[in-house]
């Protein structure tokens, strides 16, 4: 299923979404991936290079990427800037944050992820049209439900903290208490490590096993 | 370029296996002894390190740089080069290399011996005492054991190359690139000729041994058949030899992996799985791709399938954030796995790892006392292992004969050290009979049995 490459991506797109996040979409180049894979990437002949999960779908004709701009950050700040004809050296995809095709079709999904920790759910959404899931959003402000009309709306809540106009006020912890998890859902994690850690410790007292478990802490 | 610090480096590097070439094109591992009194001179180590890393997009390469480092240029060396360290820790370096993932002969047939003194709290206080002292003086005494990866009946077998896991303490998938396997053909017209010259022990090498295959997307045979393969060879040979392999990872460890090696005498009941830490959350963190369950699952599947296994691990203390909770976790499964040994590191930032762009926020004090807990944990499992030991006879393949020359030194097919009350030198490259008398922390003695006695007995 995966492809080897190590090389240059030309960028055909840079889509800022808030005033520090932006999707950069790139030439597919042949890559084959499975959603809930990343790539480590950088700007054409700089050494720095980061992980990014894929934010488009299995099925796309391009390759995209979900990018916040860290402060004095070395790679993100720099490809903010970048511009549709620029490139970017590209090495993967990597990673194991993958759903297991025989469950695809059978099983209930539980999707959690805080800010850009969204982009594997919105690669593997875009991917499995019928997938029965919930994905639950942590974010700061509103605007930051990064087009959430890619999703369908009763699968999509955003649990915003610093506004109203989520569809639940609060941390995703405090959603998941209100909102007791099935055991047997399959639940993936996806966002910073405190999230992550919270979370657990919620699913794992409502019965999840941890062998249920999954996650990806964005670093 | 200091040719002290050169005559003192070469030996190091040598140890480990590599050989020197003055060709750099040809070199797998490059390395910069700087001078920071001239500028020309580190002008010339940017020049250098940019031309090295262009390489790496085609081809593995290892870099590093020590000498004399002013901390402005430190700081841009830690994100140029895959090693930074200071002459000081020169001794550490085979350490910073296998942390790096390349496993190197030496590094495994002397890494028992080694540890087993690295980990005896006593010595290793009285090692970082010496190189509080004297500082860049205490290195021969440490690599004592000569390295033998040139014998006639120890052999090392590469079998896949690179990993595609990123824990977030390791540079592997950086330096070492992704997931690569040898062609099976090519591992067993290897192995072959190694059993026809009557090789005792054959250790399959790789990053992640048990993901072999992956790579080549249902053209090459799995891990498990690899094994089965190799095991149909010994029977078919009727000689007596001992197959390993390291390292796997516990997210590719199959029950039919497990199930091939209870299946063959020949696949060596000794198993390497190194867990990290047993805490499901700092493995989260780690990036391990496994839990502790998964884990447990798997030992479980030793015991039942191979009760006389012998069983080691890797384990990392203060890990950026650590907490107590989380040790005492680790703590938790050294008591519940019960390791004959754990190779135990203080965790320490390396460039080009994840965690190496966060605070290395658990203080050298606390990580001190975690590896001393855990020791003397480990100390207690491995005694009482190797107590069980006394009064039952072992097959051992004799390596060597000890520093003093009065006793003949092996392991047994679980890797277990055996010092021979014997200083029968014809012995080193046999597989003979020990019967064990008496047994320490990390090894045990005894005598040699005869076949008639073993009869008799």
């Amino acid at each position: 299923m995966e492809t080897i490459t190590n090389s240059i991506y030309k960028i055909q797109q840079v889509r800022h979404l808030t005033d520090s996040t932006y999707v950069i979409r790139m030439d597919r180049g042949g890559m084959q991936f499975i959603a809930g894979q990343n790539l480590n990437l950088g700007i054409d002949g700089d050494v720095e290079k980061r992980d990014y999960s894929i934010y488009s779908g299995e099925k796309d004709n391009y390759l995209e990427v979900l990018v916040k701009e860290v402060e004095d950050g070395l790679v993100s700040k720099q490809m903010k800037s970048l511009k549709p004809g620029d490139k970017l050296e590209v090495d993967g995809p990597f990673g194991f944050f993958t759903l297991k095709p025989e469950d695809i079709d059978s099983k209930k999904y539980l999707f959690i992820a805080s800010g850009t920790g969204v982009a594997p759910f919105h690669s593997i959404a875009q991917s499995f049209k019928n997938l029965n899931f919930k994905l639950i959003h942590g974010i700061r402000h509103s605007n930051e439900a990064y087009e959430k009309e890619h999703y369908p709306a009763d699968r999509y809540v955003s649990c915003v903290t610093a506004d109203d106009k989520g569809s639940f006020k609060g941390r995703v912890t405090d959603y998941l208490k209100a909102n007791p998890v099935d055991k047997d859902t399959l639940c993936y994690l996806c966002g910073n490590v405190n999230m992550i850690y919270d979370a657990f410790d919620v699913l794992k007292e409502q019965g999840v096993p941890s062998g249920n478990l999954h996650a990806e802490v964005y670093f | 370029m200091n040719m002290s610090d050169t005559e003192r480096t070469r030996p190091v590097i040598e140890q480990m296996g590599y050989e020197w070439t003055d060709n750099e094109e040809e070199a797998s591992l490059v390395g910069i002894l700087a001078c920071s009194v001239r500028q020309k001179a580190i002008d010339k180590v940017y020049s250098r390190i940019h031309k090295w890393n262009k390489r790496k997009n085609k081809e593995t390469l290892l870099t590093f740089v020590t000498g004399c480092i002013l901390p402005s240029d430190k700081d841009r060396f830690l994100k140029l080069f895959d090693i930074v360290f200071p002459m000081s820790e020169l001794q550490e370096l085979p350490d910073m290399i296998k942390q790096y993932g390349i496993v190197t002969p030496t590094s495994l047939s002397s890494g028992q011996n080694n540890n087993a003194i690295y980990q005896n709290p006593r010595i290793k206080e009285l090692k970082e005492k010496a190189s509080e002292l004297k500082l860049n003086e205490h290195i021969s005494d440490f690599w004592h054991i000569n390295p033998n990866y040139e014998s006639d009946f120890e052999a090392f077998v590469p079998i896949q190359n690179g990993c595609d896991k990123f824990c977030t303490f390791c540079a592997v998938p950086y330096t070492r690139g992704r997931e690569v396997s040898r062609p099976s053909s090519e591992i067993f017209e290897e192995i072959q000729n190694l059993i026809n010259k009557d090789y005792k022990t054959i250790t399959l090498l790789g990053q992640n041994v048990n993901s072999y295959g992956f790579d080549k997307k249902g053209e090459e045979v799995s891990f498990p058949e690899l094994l089965r393969k190799i095991g149909e060879m010994g029977k078919k040979s009727g000689k007596e030899f001992w197959v390993y392999f390291t390292s796997p990872h516990p997210r590719d460890m199959t029950d039919e992996v497990i199930e091939v090696i209870a299946a063959y005498s020949n696949l060596g009941k000794q198993i390497h799985l190194p867990i990290q830490s047993g805490d499901d959350k700092l493995l989260i963190k780690m990036n391990r791709k496994h839990s502790v369950e998964k884990y447990k699952h798997i030992v479980d599947t030793i015991r039942k399938l191979i009760p006389q296994a012998t069983l080691f691990t890797d384990i990392i203390v203060g890990f950026t954030g650590e907490t107590d909770e989380q040790f005492e976790n680790t703590r938790k499964i050294m008591e519940e796995f019960k390791y004959n040994m754990a190779y135990i590191a203080q965790y320490s930032q390396r460039p080009g790892a994840v965690s190496s762009r966060w605070v290395d926020d658990i203080p050298k004090q606390i990580k001190k006392e975690r590896y001393h807990t855990l020791t003397q944990d480990l100390i207690e499992t491995s005694s009482t292992h190797n107590k069980k030991m006394v009064g039952n006879t072992y097959r051992v393949l004799v390596r060597g004969m000890e520093r003093k020359g009065d006793f003949i030194s092996g392991l047994t097919e679980g890797k277990i050290n055996v010092r021979i009350y014997s200083s029968d030198d014809s012995l080193i490259g046999k597989i003979v009979d020990v019967k064990i008398k008496s047994a320490t922390e990390f090894s045990v003695a005894g005598e040699l049995i005869t076949k008639e006695e073993l009869q008799s007995a």
